[in-house]
């Protein structure tokens, strides 16, 4: 076959022309460390990368979401356990108003040291976490949940648990009417208990004067079962809020895996594998090296090189 | 016999020599020139001069210069070159999607999640003012996402425009040359000798025009060469030539197409499939296939994205004081369905289409990535039309006010000419026009209007997960009570109002995963609740107004809970329940995927074209073109010939002073 001198130039130099792309693409992956930089170079690859990322992202909202419902259950295990302090102090102070030799006067100041632990557990009740929320304001409350109201203290939010979804349902508050105002009867058949109620009630019979000791007695005894019901119901709560910040533990454990599993896929997909890269890099320049040579060696022979003269 | 003979025999082989070597030296001095045919000069043996003793030869004669050419490598090396070129331009073109089509943080997928994300964040937080300003950004964001993505597909519209018509005008100049070169031909023809050097031109000229549009040739007696485009249309004919012009599309006037104008008369459209290979018809694939195509992608994400934000967050409860009084507005403004007449239509008096075609979308889930073509069916009943979906080619036939594919065609009064057609674009502009509307962080309705819980009498484990709003109430202030009545999840329902009066009432089977009421029940006062436990009979759902909205997150779930839902091109079904379709994540996927696809085979078919028509230009070239080591051989030859002619003459005149010493001696 004959060839055509323009032809094997041309054909030398657009071959040089596509090594050196070749080389630059190269170039082009090592230093931004991308094998897929546009859609078009590997489509599949780009989904998979694509796909991954919009995972690591819920993964980012689900561990935000997850943050703001530890957050507000770790406030409400700390609030209950200080509930429970307030409580048992409560309690030893009915205890203590039982001593038949105490008087009426001695008995008020037992009383009024009870007034301060209802205010104080109110507050306590009434607890924010800072950005608006009320601890167990349940499913809503737009004022503090408890407020006193004739006949005791009433709940004013909405009831339930408000959720948040952080791959599974997580809370964000605690149902407020159940975990104060609702405690198991420990008389069978009558109406659950309210704590404030309880200590109300204490309170309201220990300050009336002129009661004999049966009556104290009583007033001591109920009372102090009452206060026992609406504790063991405060520390029910507080283990299902530990509970669920445990849980919480291995949902954070998950999301973390699904994370690192979607930037895993992502890089894998995406990345520059660097071995190979090299090594391509320099299969690549020895090419070109070797077509520089040939077209430099090709171009030198012509027949008019022997004519003389 | 005289001596002249000689003389006549050494002077003809020594101009048939000197011949030769000028044409060798201009086939050495034309080496580089491209479409340059090697020239050979062809010689013939001089007739005998007869004698008694027999015919004494004459010499030699110069008979021609012919090129080296061959009509079918040639035609090969134009074919194939019109083809990689069409893929060359196509390619160029599809990789101006990827700017649009970008993966990762800078994408429409990656702001389309973060939205969607940023609604998880909103009911975590429903009163923190600082997150709803992280969601109105997200959403801001996102909308400028789309419409810089409509804009870009309009700069990419633009350039095809403008390529088309520096192609045209590249086209109309080479076939005024060609036509121009054909009348030299012609007029070179009674000399009787072939212009080598204009049957080159022309041929490159030909070669030249394929790059832009497949061209197909026919000879003519007269030595000129006809030119045929789009399927037997004359671009030239002998010396003159018509001209091609850039016309819009029939519907779509920001569309191209070509046009040719024939003797002056008004242009005339080539339809663009006849147009075959070359750089134009790669444009107008691109435009007509790939953009189109890319653009309605993007269109019905946008569309149904935003309809189902839009949607959910106008069921929901904003924070505008009173609480309620202001009802929710949507999200988003996105673009709107069109449907474009053929500019054919028959037209009333003030250039309006006689009749109109409204569009109105039913339900954007189920719109489609596609446009259609609505014409009258002329073979069935009056006012029944075809309508076929150009994605994927499938027709049916409807009449007006039909629904199709989630939007609803109203055509006329008065029905369509039997001429008449029309493109429909529902989603195709979609993106282009997106805003965020919202910019008050009140606005946001991250509550929803009812509240469901579960008193603790219950005996089951049943816990509400989501209440999630999917339908206007039918009264805002009722209370509904689900109560199971049984343990294998039949349950009763009934809703009664803020006085206690009953409204409505009902009865169903919970199936476990499902919500209560179940797809194609509906909703019960305009929303559905999941849960999750196992409910024991007797227990009871509440459902009661929401009284405090400032720390209620229902519709913030509900919005997140649209990243799980497929609500990209699903189709309803005939029993009200929903089938097929992606969620907005998987349908930005899918879109990139396709585009990418498509780049990836386009790049195939330009490597492969490009090959093959490098390999036709090659064998073209190495049979026509000159090679410097023959011509440096046929130098050496024809220099050696030249010597022996001179030899001829030396000896010639050699031989006469021979005989004028004989006679003067």
């Amino acid at each position: 076959m004959r060839i055509a001198t323009y032809t094997l130039f041309n054909t030398g130099v657009n071959n040089l022309q596509r090594r050196q792309q070749d080389l630059a693409s190269s170039q082009e992956q090592m230093t931004t460390g991308k094998r897929v930089a546009r859609v078009g170079d590997d489509p599949a690859a780009a989904a998979r990368a694509e796909r991954a990322m919009i995972a690591t992202q819920r993964a980012d909202a689900n561990q935000r979401a997850l943050d703001a419902s530890r957050s507000a259950m770790m406030l409400a295990e700390s609030a209950l356990g200080e509930a429970g302090e307030l409580m048992q102090q409560a309690r030893d102070t009915v205890m203590a108003a039982g001593n038949p030799s105490y008087t009426d006067a001695e008995r008020e100041m037992l009383v009024l040291s009870l007034r301060g632990l209802r205010d104080q557990l109110l507050v306590v009740a009434n607890r924010a976490d800072g950005v608006g929320t009320f601890l167990f304001g349940g499913q809503g409350s737009a004022s503090p949940p408890f407020v006193d109201a004739p006949g005791g203290v009433q709940y004013q939010g909405s009831d339930g648990q408000t959720q948040v979804d952080a791959g599974q349902p997580v809370p964000l508050a605690i149902d407020g009417r159940h975990a104060w105002l609702e405690a198991t009867n420990p008389v069978a058949g009558d109406p659950p208990l309210s704590l404030f109620d309880t200590l109300d009630r204490v309170i309201g019979e220990l300050s009336t004067p002129g009661r004999g000791d049966p009556e104290v007695a009583q007033t001591v005894h109920d009372g102090l079962r009452d206060l026992d019901a609406s504790l063991n119901h405060l520390l029910v709560w507080r283990a299902r809020a530990g509970e669920t910040l445990n849980r919480q533990d291995s949902l954070e454990n998950r999301i973390a895996d699904a994370r690192l599993g979607a930037q895993y896929e992502r890089s894998l997909a995406e990345d520059l594998d660097m071995v190979q890269a090299i090594s391509e890099f320099q299969t690549r320049q020895t090419g070109y090296d070797a077509a520089l040579r040939a077209y430099s060696t090709v171009q030198r022979m012509s027949l008019f090189n022997y004519i003389n003269g | 016999m005289s001596g002249t003979a000689l003389m006549t025999v050494g002077v003809r082989a020594m101009s048939a020599s000197y011949a030769a070597l000028q044409t060798t030296s201009n086939n050495i001095a034309n080496a580089s020139v491209e479409g340059y045919s090697r020239q050979k000069t062809i010689l013939a043996t001089a007739p005998g001069q007869y004698t008694g003793a027999g015919f004494f030869g004459r010499g030699v004669d110069v008979k021609s210069i012919e090129r080296t050419h061959n009509a079918f490598l040639a035609r090969e090396a134009a074919a194939t070159r019109s083809l990689a070129s069409l893929d060359e331009t196509r390619l160029y073109q599809l990789h101006q999607l990827e700017s649009i089509f970008k993966h990762g943080e800078q994408g429409l997928g990656s702001a389309t999640s973060q939205l969607l994300n940023s609604m998880s964040d909103l009911a975590a937080r429903p009163a923190d003012g600082a997150t709803r300003e992280v969601v109105l950004a997200r959403a801001a964001e996102l909308a400028a996402r789309f419409a810089e993505s409509g804009r870009n597909f309009d700069a990419i519209q633009l350039g095809v425009k403008s390529e088309l018509t520096a192609a045209v005008d590249s086209v109309n100049n080479l076939a005024g040359q060609i036509a121009k070169v054909n009348g030299a031909i012609a007029a070179a023809r009674g000399l009787g000798q072939p212009p080598n050097h204009l049957l080159d031109e022309r041929d490159r000229l030909i070669r030249e025009i394929s790059r832009f549009v497949q061209v197909s040739t026919l000879p003519a007696d007269d030595g000129t060469v006809s030119v045929f485009v789009g399927g037997g249309q004359r671009l030239v004919l002998g010396d003159s030539a018509e001209q091609l012009t850039v016309m819009s599309d029939r519907f779509d006037s920001s569309r191209q197409g070509i046009g040719i104008i024939e003797g002056g008369a008004p242009a005339r459209r080539l339809k663009t499939d006849t147009l075959g290979a070359g750089s134009m018809a790669g444009l107008l694939r691109f435009q007509n296939e790939d953009l189109a195509e890319a653009r309605t992608l993007v269109g019905q994400l946008a569309v149904a994205l935003g309809s189902a934000l839009n949607a959910q967050q106008q069921l929901g409860m904003n924070l505008r004081q009173p609480v309620g009084s202001v009802p929710s507005q949507a999200l988003f403004a996105y673009g709107e369905p069109v449907a474009l007449p053929a500019d054919t239509n028959a037209r009333g008096p003030g250039g309006e289409p006689v009749t109109p075609v409204t569009l109105t979308v039913t339900d954007a889930s189920q719109l489609r990535a596609s446009e259609y073509l609505l014409k009258p069916d002329t073979a069935g009943a009056p006012g029944s039309y075809l309508l076929t979906r150009l994605s994927d080619g499938r027709t049916s036939t409807i009449t007006s006010g039909q629904e199709v594919d989630g939007m609803r065609i109203d055509i006329g009064p008065p029905d369509a000419a039997p001429t008449d057609q029309f493109l429909l674009q529902p989603v195709t502009r979609g993106g282009d026009a997106m805003r965020a509307l919202l910019s008050d962080p009140l606005d946001l309705a991250a509550a929803s209007p009812q509240t469901a819980d579960t008193p603790s009498t219950n005996t089951g484990t049943v816990a509400v997960s989501a209440l999630t709003m999917s339908s206007t109430p039918l009264d805002r202030t009722a209370t509904a009570t689900i109560t199971f009545t049984s343990s294998s999840g039949a349950y009763s329902w009934d809703l009664v109002d803020a006085l206690g009066a009953p409204i409505a009432g009902g009865t169903g089977n919970w199936v476990a995963g499902q919500p209560i009421p179940a797809p194609p029940d509906g909703d019960i006062n305009g929303f559905q609740v999941t849960f999750t436990g196992v409910p024991a009979s007797g227990d009871v759902i509440e459902v009661v107004p929401t009284t405090y909205p400032e720390s209620n997150n229902g519709n913030a779930l509900a919005l997140a809970a649209l990243r799980d839902i497929a609500i990209v091109g699903r189709t309803l079904q005939s029993d009200g329940t929903y089938a097929g379709g992606l969620t907005s994540a998987e349908s930005w996927v899918a879109a990139l995927a396709d585009v990418g696809v498509r780049i990836e085979g386009a790049e195939a078919s330009a490597a492969i074209s490009d090959t093959l028509a490098t390999q036709a230009e090659m064998a073209r070239a190495n049979s026509s073109g000159v090679n410097l080591d023959e011509e440096a051989a046929r130098l050496m030859q024809f220099q050696q010939s030249y010597q022996a002619a001179a030899k001829v003459l030396q000896v010639a005149q050699s031989v006469f002073d021979t005989l004028l010493n004989t006679v003067s001696g």
